[in-house]
């Protein structure tokens, strides 16, 4: 009995187990994964293939590999003999462009493609479609130059089939870099970010982005709560819903209405000329003044959400306290310093440590404002990370890279997440109430 | 392309028996464009595929064969989206066919088996792909495979307001006389920043609006890095090069533009907008652009007299060791691994036949671009346009282009972030330089030459 309950109870939560695996879990485990490679564009994410170039030839002559061996994989050859002509037949080219072929060309050889084709555009019964024609090259050829091999095994065949005087060493180490997919280069992308000056700066400005946001976020949160709360209940539910705005406004339109706000010939830019203070891109155009506007865009979204927090701890304080406090002649200020603060505790520690942590990961008001700019003055850990991951003017995009500075944000997330944890004593918050009012 | 040798051998002869098998059906192709970098002035990039869809359907049914052949176009304004939506499309296995973007995608694209080699679906030695110039297929081949077409090429002059030049005593012959001096080295980047300063001195234009470059990332800023005797790939190795001379010379250039309040600190990062309305609208002294920009300021700006407003020249030399120059930056038409190896060969016979002369006239006089063969050249709507012949036949000979690397996305990068680090005053031209020399080596090792 008790084992089907439990059966049953499994049943209830793996919808949300199934959810938490793909949506919270997978993406951990695949950044950690990610972040120990060198995945890029270039590399590809699901695995490359063998191939040898031009270039790669070059990097090997670079690097001492035997000159013969690399003259033998480099060359090229067309030729027309019994054994290529039979080739061609069981590919399935038409028998009386093969039958020209054989008449004309029997016994020649070619060092390229181009002047094989051109002997082969010479043939009455030659294919109509270009496509067609260089397809009936393939079975003369010989050659192992950019054609891609799926596994190491047929690439290393096709090396000593090519270069027979290659060593089984050579033949490894040339397969072994003839690889293009993505390969594990332990901490690598860590290493990296050690050694970039500019590592240091990303993360002061993150430190110092989410420590002001925050102050503002919390502060402004909690002097409108406590405004609200005095102030009759209309109109604070007006002022409530005011402040919600930024919150509920879709981003990318909230982006685009501080632009106009803050941009050149935008709506402070023409009061500042009016009162001739300076004026100009104030987005942009400096540094304070692009913090400051960063610091207000968020700020403004995470006030509200402070705000609601706040107004509903509020409301539990049992009214009676201020009315007491009332009788005993005590001031507002009083009334906020020694009644409502110290019973908001919690709520404010809640939303610190919750704000601290969203905001760490939150780069899209600022990819969508300053960018990061003037220069790299604004740019943060996480819009670093996706820059560096999956949006540059390049495309260039760096998977590898990317996860390791991501993962790095999750450690620091679980880090701070179990400080908060242990600081603020969150057990004792879900504790059940000692005095029951 | 991921084929094993085997499977390349059964794959001809699937494509050889169903070739003759499907002569007689009808055949239906859905063949997909995506074009990067393409605004207002361009739609002739991606039009000209399916006009090109019409002419091949049409010479089908002249050879009594149905083809039905539906082309779906998009188009992105900006690269950043453009590039990941291809990259990403392409790990989920859901590439366009053809792809139109810049030909320095061909390094990484190539490496990660996106593209198919173009060289194997077309004939060069045929009209009309034997007639575009040679050079340009060097520009579109990486490891000695050609792996695009060029879909058109421009160059990035130096302009210059006439009037304001006036305003400070040139003599119009003085500024006829400019193209040459700038070609000769005599008239430096130094010289320029003494003129704007002179401008905005004499109050014909506002502080800061001296001299007005691109607001963000892009080819042009290599143009000065050239200007001051940089070279981007060491003609003997093939390898990247940064040479640190050059480089602290181009940092150090805008840093002193800045310096004489010619153009903000905090430029960078500013819209294309307020660059264009301040250009066109003749509130700037100085500035450089590409030679599409034209059509774009005559279209959307309401410039009415492009000649008689504006001067044009190359990027001038900033010293005695760089040379005068413009960066020419071709799209490229380029063939992905998507769909079938049928859906590729009319792909690339879309692309042949968008490549004659009249087509890509189309698409370069609309947008300002030069000419890619002399048979473009002298089609009558590019032979009469007054701005194309001067691109084609003044600017495009000291064009450079930037380099078919795998590694020069992460360096082009790394230039462009510490350009902007010392632009903006963060850090000093010397740090910002060093920061980059460890970016690059630290992520290139010896793939690139550090001077």
């Amino acid at each position: 009995m008790r084992a089907r309950t439990s059966l049953l109870g499994l049943g209830f939560v793996s919808p949300a187990l199934a959810l938490l695996i793909a949506f919270f879990l997978m993406p951990v485990v695949l950044t950690t994964f990610f972040a120990f490679t060198n995945m890029s564009t270039a590399t590809g994410i699901t695995g490359g293939s063998h191939i040898i170039t031009g270039n790669l030839l070059r990097d090997l002559g670079n690097a001492g590999v035997d000159e013969d061996v690399l003259a033998a994989l480099g060359e090229v050859s067309f030729s027309v003999t019994p054994e290529t002509l039979a080739a061609a037949a069981e590919a399935g080219v038409d028998s009386s462009f093969l039958g020209e072929i054989e008449t004309r060309l029997m016994g020649q050889s070619f060092e390229d493609a181009r002047s094989f084709e051109a002997a082969l555009k010479t043939m009455p019964s030659r294919p109509r479609r270009i496509r067609d024609l260089k397809l009936a090259t393939q079975p003369f050829e010989r050659s192992i130059l950019n054609i891609r091999f799926q596994s190491r095994d047929a690439m290393e065949a096709a090396i000593a089939g090519m270069a027979s005087e290659a060593g089984d060493e050579t033949v490894s180490a040339i397969a072994e870099a003839s690889y293009t997919g993505w390969r594990w280069i332990d901490g690598g992308n860590f290493q990296t970010l050690l050694d970039r000056p500019e590592t240091i700066r990303i993360v002061l400005n993150t430190v110092f982005y989410v420590a002001a946001t925050l102050a503002f976020n919390v502060l402004v949160g909690l002097f409108l709560a406590i405004t609200t709360f005095y102030l009759p209940k209309g109109s604070a539910g007006i002022f409530s819903v005011l402040w919600l705005l930024p919150r509920i406004t879709p981003v990318v339109l909230y982006a685009v209405m501080w632009k106009w706000f803050t941009w050149d010939n935008g709506f402070i830019y023409v009061i500042a000329k009016q009162l001739g203070l300076p004026a100009f891109n104030y987005m942009k155009g400096s540094v304070p003044t692009a913090w400051t506007t960063i610091i207000l865009v968020n700020g403004f979204i995470g006030a509200s959400f402070g705000m609601i927090l706040f107004s509903g701890a509020l409301r539990a304080i049992p009214v009676q306290q201020l009315w007491a406090s009332e009788v005993d002649g005590a001031s507002r200020w009083q009334q906020i310093r020694r009644i409502i603060l110290p019973q908001l505790r919690w709520p404010i520690l809640f939303v610190t440590s919750y704000q601290t942590l969203s905001l760490l990961s939150s780069y899209e008001q600022i990819w969508l404002t300053t960018n990061g700019g003037p220069g790299s003055t604004t740019t943060v850990w996480a819009l670093e990370a996706f820059n560096t991951a999956l949006n540059n003017y390049t495309g260039n995009l760096e998977y590898g890279m990317g996860a390791a500075m991501a993962l790095i944000l999750v450690a620091v997330g679980l880090v701070l997440s179990i400080l908060y944890l242990r600081m603020f004593r969150f057990d004792e918050l879900i504790n059940k109430p000692r005095i029951e009012f | 392309m991921t084929i094993l040798k085997t499977t390349k051998l059964l794959a001809t002869t699937a494509m050889l028996l169903s070739g003759t098998m499907l002569a007689a059906q009808a055949e239906d192709y859905t063949i997909t464009v995506w074009a990067g970098g393409t605004g207002d002035t361009s739609n002739y990039r991606y039009d000209n595929i399916v006009m090109a869809a019409d002419i091949l359907e049409r010479e089908a049914a002249i050879r009594g064969e149905e083809l039905n052949i539906t082309v779906e176009t998009q188009a992105w304004s900006g690269w950043d989206d453009f590039k990941q939506a291809v990259t990403l499309a392409a790990e989920a296995g859901n590439a366009p066919n053809i792809i139109i973007s810049g030909h320095e995608d061909i390094g990484p694209w190539s490496q990660s088996g996106l593209l198919r080699p173009i060289e194997d679906y077309v004939d060069f030695d045929a009209w009309p792909l034997n007639a575009i110039y040679p050079n340009l297929y060097d520009i579109t081949s990486y490891d000695g495979v050609v792996w695009g077409i060029p879909q058109d090429a421009e160059s990035r002059p130096f302009y210059y307001s006439r009037a304001h030049l006036k305003e400070i005593g040139w003599t119009d012959a003085d500024i006829d006389a400019l193209p040459a001096k700038v070609e000769s080295g005599e008239y430096t980047l130094y010289d320029m920043i003494d003129d704007a300063k002179k401008m905005q001195d004499a109050g014909v234009v506002e502080p800061g609006m001296g001299f007005v470059p691109r607001p963000s990332n892009g080819p042009d800023y290599w143009q000065f890095y050239i200007s001051f005797g940089g070279e981007m790939v060491d003609p003997e190795t093939g390898k990247l090069v940064l040479d640190k001379q050059a480089m602290t010379d181009m940092y150090q250039f805008f840093v002193d533009a800045s310096d004489a309040g010619v153009v903000p600190s905090t430029y960078l990062g500013s819209t294309w907008d307020s660059f264009h309305e301040a250009v066109a609208n003749d509130r700037a002294g100085f500035w450089h652009a590409g030679t599409w920009t034209k059509s774009e300021w005559e279209t959307k700006w309401g410039v009415d007299d492009f000649f008689g407003q504006m001067q044009y020249s190359l990027i001038p030399a900033g010293n005695e060791r760089g040379h005068a120059n413009t960066i020419s930056h071709p799209l490229v038409y380029l063939l992905s691994n998507a769909g079938t190896d049928d859906d590729a060969a009319i792909s690339a016979e879309l692309i042949t036949i968008a490549s004659e002369p009249r087509f890509n006239a189309l698409h370069a006089v609309k947008s300002g671009k030069v000419a890619l063969s002399d048979a473009e050249a002298e089609i009558p709507l590019f032979a009469n346009d007054r701005w194309a012949g001067i691109a084609t036949t003044q600017l495009l000979p000291h064009a450079t282009a930037i380099p078919n690397d795998v590694e020069f996305g992460p360096y082009w990068n790394a230039m462009f972030k510490n350009l902007e680090a010392s632009w903006t005053g963060t850090v000093s031209v010397e740090d910002a330089v060093n920061a980059l020399e460890a970016e690059v080596t630290s992520a290139l090792g010896d793939k690139i030459i550090v001077r």
